[in-house]
C-alpha cells in the first residue's frame, strides 16, 4: 500500500524549494529590503517628527503686529519664553504654507479699550488644519488665556475682592498615561509594520512555488511523480514559511537595533522596545507567519498565473490594513475575546505588549489555536486542491 | 506492458464530449507502441488516463501490472512519462532539475550521481550539466525532460508528441534514444500526429479518431488495407473511411 507521508520526500521538496528561493537574487533583494531599511527609516522619520514637535513646544514662535499696543503682554509672553517675530504683510499665505505657525495682532485702539475699561479685543491667526502647528496653536491660546485671568485677578484685587469668587473652580490635572503608554500610541505604528511583514515576507516564494509552478508547465510533471500531493504542500509551505519568519526576524531585529543603538534625536520619550519586547512580538507574530505563507499557497495554487494569484491575495493586503487601522481610531479596549480573532487579535495583543503588559496564557493559547488549525484546514485544502488538479 | 479494456472518458458538463470512446489495445514489452491521429483525436486524454492524472468513465487500465486507477501510487512508480507540459525549473541547473526528480523517486547518492551521469552522456548533454535551464533551447529542454523523465529507469515510457518542435538532429538522436530503449525490453507509447513520424519509430500502429480506435498494424499493414502506396495517403485513407462510416451511422 502507498505510504501516505513520507518525511525524506516532503524534505526534498523543501530542500528544492529553498534553493530556487535563494537563486532568484531580485526577488530575494526585494523581500528583504523592507525590513532591513524601511523600518529604520520609518522610525527615524517618526522620531525627526517629534523631535521638531517638542522644539516647537519648548521655544515656541509668534509673529506679532502692534507690539507697542500692549507692552505689557508682550513682556508676559517674552517671560514665558516665546520668541517674537514681526509679523510679514503676506503672513495669512505664510500660515497656510506651515511657515508661520500662529499670528497675533493687537489692534490700535487696545490701549483705548483697556483705559476705558471694556474688554480689549486680540486677534489670533492660524490654520487648524495644519497638524504640525497643533501644539503651538494650543500653547498661544493657554498663554493668552492665563495672561487674561491673571489681568483679571488684579483687577478683582484692586477692587478688594478675592480672586477666588471669580475662579470658583480649579483644575488640577493628573495625566495617568504612563510614558510608556504615550510612547506605545506612536509605536503603535511598529506593530501595524511587523503583523504586516508576516503577510508579505513569504508570499513571493509561495506563489513561485503555486502559481509559478503552473505557469512554468512544471506541476504536471511533478504529479505524476510518486510525492503525495500533502507531501508537495507540506515541503513548499515549510520553504515559504521558512523565509516568512526569517523576514518578519529580520524586521523585529530592525527595529530593535535602530531604537537601541542609531543616533535618533532625542525625544524625552522612553520609547520601550527592548528584549523583552521582541520577545513578546516573536511570541504573538510566530502563528501569523506560518499560517500566511499556506493561504498564499491555496490562493496560488487555485489561479492560474502567478499574476492572477498576486491579484487574489490583495483580498488578504485590505484585511491586513483595514483591521488594525479600525482598531486604531477604536477608543475603547477591545474585548478579551479578541485574541481568537486572526489578525485583529494579534494587533492587539502586540499593541498591549507596547504598552508594557504582560500577555496572558489565555491570550496566547487564543493567539495559537486559531490560526494553527485554520493553517491544518488550508494546507489540507491546498493538498485536496492538488488532488483534484491530479485527477481531472 | 500496458493493457486497455473499454477504456473511455467523458469531457463537458453533461459529458456530451467523448474524448476516448471504448479503446481496447495491448503495448508489450520491448516495442514501440505509436498513437496516431490527427488533433483531437483522444491521444493527450489517453496518455493522461495512463499516467494515473485523469480517472478513466468507463473501463480500466493495467500499467506495468498495476490498475492505473486503484494502485496509482505505483504506476507512478513504475512509468517515465513526457507529457505535453515539459517546463524546467529555469534558476536550477540541468543536474539539478534532473537530480530532483530522482531524489523524489528514491534515488540517492552515487546510484543518483551514476544515473544521471548516463543520461547526461546518452542524451549527449554533458556540456549543458552546470548550467542553469534559463534560455535554453527547445531541444535542450526537451532532452533534459526526458532526462527527468527516465531518472528512474522506469520500465514503462509515455511520450506525448514528444518531437514538436524540435530540429532534425535532435529528432535523429531521440530515435537513435528510443529504439536503445526498446532494445532494453522496455515498453514505449508515442504519439504523435505525423504519419511519417510514427511509420520510421513504431512497431505496432493505434489510429485513433474521435477518441474511437479506428485501425491497427503495422504501416505496411495499412498501405496494403487502404491499397495506397504511400503512407501519409494510407492514413488519409483510413480517417476518411471513418467518416463515411460515422456519417452513415
Amino acid at each position: 500500500m502507498k505510504p501516505w507521508f513520507s518525511w525524506r520526500r516532503a524534505v526534498t521538496i523543501l530542500r528544492k524549494e529553498s534553493l530556487d528561493a535563494l537563486r532568484d537574487r531580485r526577488t530575494l533583494l526585494m523581500i528583504l529590503l523592507p525590513p532591513l531599511f524601511a523600518g529604520p527609516l520609518f522610525l527615524m522619520l517618526i522620531f525627526s517628527l517629534i523631535a521638531s514637535q517638542s522644539e516647537r513646544v519648548q521655544t515656541p514662535a509668534l509673529a506679532v503686529q502692534g507690539s507697542m499696543h500692549a507692552p505689557a503682554l508682550i513682556a508676559f509672553l517674552e517671560r514665558q519664553q516665546v520668541t517674537l517675530k514681526h509679523l510679514p504683510d503676506d503672513y495669512e499665505n505664510q500660515i497656510r504654507r506651515g511657515r508661520i505657525d500662529v499670528a497675533l495682532i493687537i489692534p490700535e485702539t487696545f490701549p483705548d479699550d483697556v483705559a476705558a475699561g471694556r474688554a480689549a479685543s486680540v486677534q489670533l491667526i492660524y490654520d487648524r488644519s495644519r497638524d504640525r502647528a497643533q501644539v503651538t496653536i494650543a500653547q498661544m491660546e493657554y498663554l493668552l488665556t492665563a495672561y487674561g485671568k491673571e489681568w483679571g485677578k488684579l483687577r478683582l484685587l484692586l477692587r478688594g475682592i478675592a480672586p477666588e469668587v471669580a475662579a470658583p473652580l480649579k483644575i488640577e490635572a493628573v495625566n495617568l498615561a504612563t510614558p510608556q503608554q504615550s510612547g506605545a500610541l506612536i509605536l503603535s505604528l511598529v506593530a501595524f509594520y511587523a503583523l504586516f511583514a508576516t503577510l508579505t515576507g513569504g508570499m513571493a516564494v509561495a506563489l513561485d512555488a503555486s502559481a509559478g509552478e503552473r505557469e512554468r508547465q512544471s506541476l504536471q510533471p511533478l504529479l505524476i511523480t510518486p510525492a503525495q500531493p500533502f507531501e508537495i504542500v507540506a515541503g513548499k509551505w515549510a520553504a515559504a514559511a521558512t523565509v516568512n519568519v526569517f523576514v518578519v526576524a529580520l524586521t523585529l531585529a530592525g527595529f530593535y537595533l535602530t531604537l537601541r543603538f542609531a543616533p535618533l534625536p532625542a525625544v524625552g520619550m522612553p520609547f520601550l522596545f527592548g528584549l523583552m519586547e521582541v520577545g513578546r512580538f516573536s511570541i504573538t507574530l510566530l502563528p501569523m507567519a506560518l499560517l500566511l505563507p499556506a493561504l498564499h499557497f491555496y490562493v496560488g495554487i487555485r489561479g492560474r498565473s502567478v499574476r492572477e494569484a498576486q491579484a487574489s491575495t490583495s483580498a488578504l493586503l485590505l484585511l491586513f490594513s483595514l483591521l488594525p487601522i479600525a482598531q486604531m481610531f477604536l477608543q475603547y479596549r477591545e474585548p478579551d475575546w479578541i485574541a481568537a480573532v486572526p489578525v485583529a487579535g494579534h494587533y492587539a495583543l502586540l499593541t498591549r505588549a507596547l504598552r508594557g503588559e504582560m500577555l496572558s496564557n489565555i491570550d496566547i493559547v487564543w493567539v495559537y489555536a486559531v490560526p494553527l488549525a485554520l493553517l491544518l484546514l488550508v494546507l489540507i485544502a491546498a493538498a485536496q486542491r492538488l488532488n483534484k488538479e491530479a485527477r481531472l | 506492458m500496458i493493457e486497455l479494456t473499454h477504456l473511455s472518458k467523458r469531457f463537458g458538463k453533461h459529458g456530451e464530449i467523448h474524448a476516448v470512446a471504448d479503446v481496447s489495445f495491448r503495448a508489450p514489452s520491448g516495442q514501440i507502441t505509436g498513437l496516431l491521429g490527427p488533433n483531437g483525436a483522444g491521444k493527450t486524454t489517453l496518455l493522461r488516463m495512463l499516467s494515473t492524472l485523469l480517472i478513466p468513465d468507463e473501463g480500466h487500465a493495467r500499467v506495468a501490472g498495476f490498475d492505473a486507477v486503484t494502485d496509482r501510487h505505483q504506476v507512478r512508480c513504475h512509468i517515465g512519462v513526457l507529457s505535453d507540459a515539459r517546463g524546467l525549473y529555469p534558476r536550477l541547473s540541468t543536474v539539478e532539475n534532473i537530480a530532483y526528480f530522482g531524489s523524489l523517486y528514491g534515488l540517492t547518492g552515487r546510484a543518483l550521481n551514476e544515473r544521471i551521469a548516463f543520461l547526461l552522456e546518452t542524451l549527449d548533454m554533458q556540456a549543458l550539466a552546470h548550467r542553469k535551464t534559463e534560455g535554453f533551447s527547445q531541444g535542450e529542454r526537451m532532452k533534459v525532460a526526458i532526462a527527468r523523465a527516465l531518472i528512474h529507469d522506469p520500465p514503462v515510457i509515455l511520450l506525448d508528441e514528444p518531437t514538436n518542435g524540435l530540429d532534425v538532429t535532435s529528432v535523429r538522436l531521440l530515435r537513435g534514444f528510443l529504439r536503445a530503449l526498446r532494445d532494453q525490453g522496455k515498453c514505449l507509447i508515442f504519439s504523435s500526429h505525423v504519419m511519417s513520424e510514427v511509420a520510421t519509430l513504431c512497431d505496432t500502429i493505434m489510429v485513433l479518431n474521435h477518441g474511437r480506435l479506428i485501425a491497427q498494424g503495422t504501416a505496411d499493414d495499412f498501405r496494403r488495407k487502404t491499397a495506397q502506396a504511400s503512407l501519409e495517403d494510407a492514413f488519409f485513407a483510413l480517417l476518411e473511411g471513418d467518416e463515411t462510416k460515422r456519417g452513415a451511422a
